[in-house]
């Protein structure tokens, strides 16, 4: 017993270290639904970034994936009296709640990659439906809109699942290209396991059959790539098509050994940086919301990066 | 002299109460009327959650599958409501679901006598399983019945309502565990099985028991859950596993030193509640949260590890 | 005295070993009636028979000259035999009176609801243990920060609770040290003097002699000999169990 009193006097040092050298700064809470996910950590490092440049403080929170928990961190951050709120992945219609109490206590909340609430000032995202409508037709192109290709779904995820859906909308205008093999994504902790068992039993199963794949975002194309030079394959033997963007993906692209082909990458940073200087805009310089962003959406375009532009973005 | 069974008896108590002066002088807002609410409120689906769990323990059985069947129930909840059922039906469906489970549970144990440990994580797989295959792995998400949300967002004055359901809950589960005949019996069986089953016990009764009152809080946090994120999915309460089994253990630490019991359960939750929520409102930084999580955990195991190696290992 | 309790040629097989081939034993009314034998003689087997806890294969029980037949413990426990296990016989995180009303507890009416009543069951769990042992006073201790001679006696009060005419006491001082064995010895007297028939099974043949009326041996899952215990030595008795020979045997 008595060493739990010691951990919770740690406790207490710990949390005295944490608050001292607070100023009466900006106060940003930023919370990323599921840091464990490459681009939730991208959005919130760069908001929290942006933020400290601004010389604001700022508190980064995880909900782990967890929809109560995100919720939780949400109230604690308007009990907290926040000046204002970022959130990364969040969801409208199950945090109406919150937004709402965020809202009546007078805490601006701009949302990225989230869907648009009546009580949030905006959501910044790139549009899934374009994002995965331009992916789909760059991949067709690629195998001349003719004969198979495999398909890495995910469809607990809101943008995976709508990016799948603009692939089904694409071939149904092009019947010439089948997908001669799918597998869907389970939302577990092991997710790459499963991306590796199911894929690496339809490269084998499916071999000669297609000449595309398509992912529905860029985590699960690294998987595939890999099976695919562990299988022998050269780079242009078979084309590999995803989403998401990032220093790995853009790597694999200029690499002579990979498969990736192009990715549709998101602005991530472009994101989260435009959240937080309008953020900075609105809540401190005074700006009015509909001077910044009239409706419930600012748009950040994505851009498809291959051969010929992915030297412009690698460092 | 603080007697040394005192300290036993009250140490984790009085570091709470060290933790809670702590943040009343140093958080700031931590004190506020409205802040208290909210951890109330906070520490209700971890409440009723980790109670079923702490009854499922007092008889000696480890139910491991508590954040997977609260997912399932909640699923089942939300699949209903998304049909537009009416709401009772779809919280009695609920709250069969769970309790179906700790049936089914107690049934392994005690007649197929499969060790809790081992059965539980068989039925944790198959909720989860069951979860993914109603959802397809896509979350239910509506703006649902107003008086079916009020289960979960509703206040009443200032008081949200769920604060009161969980104190009706907590009061009865109180009086059953240490007021009533089946209560005794429960703790009988926990602690020398073959003592209670010769003093004719129906031991068999008591562990089927323990495993439904876990499987039907379950149903109840389900209910909660589904009504204050106005949403379901699959793996939604699965953050709730490691939580629930540290607020046990917690209490494991007080009242009743190394055996589980409902009151210290109760102040262990709101321990690691009141912990979270203080973290935030301190401007700790995300990771802070799990590594102070780990600590708790790992502390309060080693104080009453005996009773859990009995559970788990049916020694 | 009558004879209070009697088995009528039991039989119980596992499997192909045969625990039990046709024990009659007579146990007086008030009298302390040991049961000796060498492991695997078939004591345990017969223990759990009278408990309920096993059924035997043909043969039966008597008691107080009408037969019975135990499915379950508490069966057994109704028709006034309490047994005593060694290991088995407290939760030992459990307080005193806890363990002595455990499965009979008291309770009250609260407004149309059962509770518990913790003070009843405190105040006669005291009575029962002044009877035995005089020292312990407070109800509420944990039986595990007794000593063994004391845990032996919360098991009896227990069994006294439920009015018990019969107290089969399973191997009572194994693992026991000297002083707390005497206290064990003084519980079976006192068990004794209150009129209780005790059936106690035991490998030390210096308590055998010491507290019981009436020996039986078993031996290969028979009851070899019976004989009264008065002027009997341990060392004979050993000899007995181990050659399964008597120069005279007694009614």
């Amino acid at each position: 017993m008595n060493r739990f009193k010691t951990l919770m006097g740690a406790a207490a040092v710990l949390g005295a270290a944490l608050i001292s050298g607070q100023a009466a700064a900006f106060d940003l809470g930023i919370v990323a639904f599921q840091m464990s996910a490459e681009t939730h950590a991208r959005c919130s490092n760069t908001a929290e970034a942006r933020a400290k440049e601004f010389g604001w403080d700022t508190q980064v929170l995880n909900s782990n994936g967890s929809l109560q928990t995100h919720a939780e961190q949400i109230e604690n951050l308007i009990q907290k009296k926040v000046d204002g709120m970022v959130l990364c992945m969040s969801k409208p219609v199950q945090f109406d709640a919150q937004f709402q109490d965020a809202k009546d206590a007078g805490i601006p909340v701009i949302t990225i990659s989230s869907g648009s609430s009546p009580h949030t000032l905006f959501d910044v995202q790139p549009n899934e439906f374009v994002v995965g409508a331009e992916a789909a037709v760059y991949l067709l192109g690629t195998i001349d809109f003719e004969g198979g290709i495999l398909a890495q779904r995910f469809e607990s995820n809101a943008g995976a699942r709508i990016r799948g859906i603009m692939l089904d909308v694409v071939l149904a205008e092009n019947p010439t290209v089948t997908v001669v093999g799918s597998h869907s994504m389970a939302r577990t902790k092991s997710w790459q396991d499963d991306v590796r068992n199911g894929m690496s039993a339809l490269i084998l199963q499916k071999a000669g059959q297609y000449k595309g794949i398509w992912a529905s975002f860029d985590g699960q194309a690294f998987i595939i790539d890999d099976l695919l030079i562990e299988s022998g394959m050269k780079k242009g033997d078979v084309s590999l098509v995803s989403i998401d963007g990032g220093q790995e993906v853009f790597r694999r692209i200029k690499s002579p050994d990979s498969m990736m082909t192009a990715t549709v990458a998101v602005p991530l940073e472009d994101m989260a940086t435009a959240a937080v200087d309008s953020m900075k805009a609105i809540a401190v310089d005074g700006k009015k919301k509909e001077e910044m962003v009239a409706g419930p959406y600012l748009f950040k375009p994505a851009i498809l990066v291959d051969a010929n532009n992915v030297d412009q973005y690698l460092n | 002299m603080i007697p040394k069974h005192a300290i036993e008896k009250y140490g984790t108590l009085f570091a709470g109460l060290v933790l809670f002066a702590f943040l009343m002088v140093f958080a700031e807002n931590f004190a506020s009327t409205a802040n208290l609410l909210n951890v109330l409120k906070q520490v209700s689906f971890l409440m009723v959650l980790s109670i079923g769990f702490t009854f499922a323990l007092i008889a000696s059985e480890l139910d491991l599958s508590f954040a997977n069947v609260c997912s399932l129930s909640a699923v089942v909840i939300g699949s209903l409501m998304q049909a537009a059922y009416p709401w009772p039906l779809a919280v009695s469906a609920g709250l069969a679901m769970g309790l179906f489970a700790g049936l089914l549970n107690g049934y392994l144990v005690t007649y197929l006598k499969v060790p809790s440990l081992i059965s539980t994580l068989g039925t944790a797989s198959v909720a989860n399983g069951l979860a993914f295959m109603i959802t397809g792995g896509v979350a239910f998400v509506g703006r649902w019945d107003p008086d079916f949300l009020f289960l979960g967002r509703g206040k009443i004055g200032p008081v949200p309502v769920i604060i009161l359901f969980t104190l009706a809950i907590v009061a009865l589960s109180f009086f059953l565990s240490t007021q009533t005949k089946t209560g005794i019996h429960l703790q009988a069986t926990g602690e020398n099985e073959e003592a209670a089953r010769r003093s004719g016990i129906n031991t068999r009764k008591s562990k089927i028991l323990g495993l439904a009152l876990s499987g039907l809080a379950a149903g109840l946090t389900a209910v909660f859950l589904v009504a204050n994120l106005s949403s379901a999915a699959p793996q939604m309460a699965g953050d709730f596993l490691l939580n629930g089994i540290a607020a046990t253990l917690l209490g494991m630490t007080m009242f009743t030193p190394a055996k589980p019991n409902i009151l210290g359960t109760i102040v262990g939750a709101l321990i690691i509640v009141v912990l979270s929520n203080g973290l935030v409102l301190l401007g700790a930084q995300y990771y802070i949260q799990d590594i102070m999580l780990g600590i708790i955990i790992v502390a309060s195991v080693a104080v009453s590890a005996s009773v859990l190696k009995r559970a788990a290992f049916a020694l | 005295m009558p004879v209070k309790i009697s088995t009528r040629n039991i039989y119980k097989n596992y499997g192909a070993v045969e625990a039990l081939r046709g024990v009659s034993i007579d146990i007086h009314e008030g009298e302390v009636h040991a049961i000796c034998g060498d492991n695997g003689a078939g004591k345990s087997t017969l223990i759990k028979v009278l408990a309920g806890v096993e059924m035997p294969d043909r043969g039966e029980v008597v008691i107080d000259g009408a037969p019975c037949r135990f499915t379950t413990p508490t069966e057994s426990l109704k028709a006034g035999l309490a047994t005593i296990h060694q290991d088995l016989a407290v939760a030992a995180r459990m307080s005193i009176y806890e363990n002595i009303f455990m499965g009979a507890e008291l309770t009250k009416n609260v407004l149309g609801i059962r509770m518990l009543d913790k003070k009843k069951m405190r105040q006669d769990a005291a009575g029962y243990m002044s009877q035995l042992n005089k020292s312990i006073t407070d109800m509420n201790i944990k039986v595990e920060e007794l000593s063994g001679g004391q845990r032996q006696a919360v098991a009896i009060c227990r069994a006294l609770r439920w009015n018990a005419n019969i107290v089969i006491l399973d191997e009572p001082t194994a693992a026991l040290g000297v002083r707390e064995t005497e206290q064990v010895l003084e519980l079976v007297r006192s068990l004794k003097q209150s009129g209780k028939t005790v059936i106690l099974i035991s490998h030390s043949m210096k308590d055998v002699v010491a507290v019981a009326d009436r020996v039986s041996i078993l031996r290969n899952g028979q009851n070899q000999i019976d004989l009264l215990a008065a002027d009997l030595s341990a060392d004979r008795l050993s000899h007995y169990i181990l050659s399964g020979e008597v120069e005279q045997v007694q009614a």
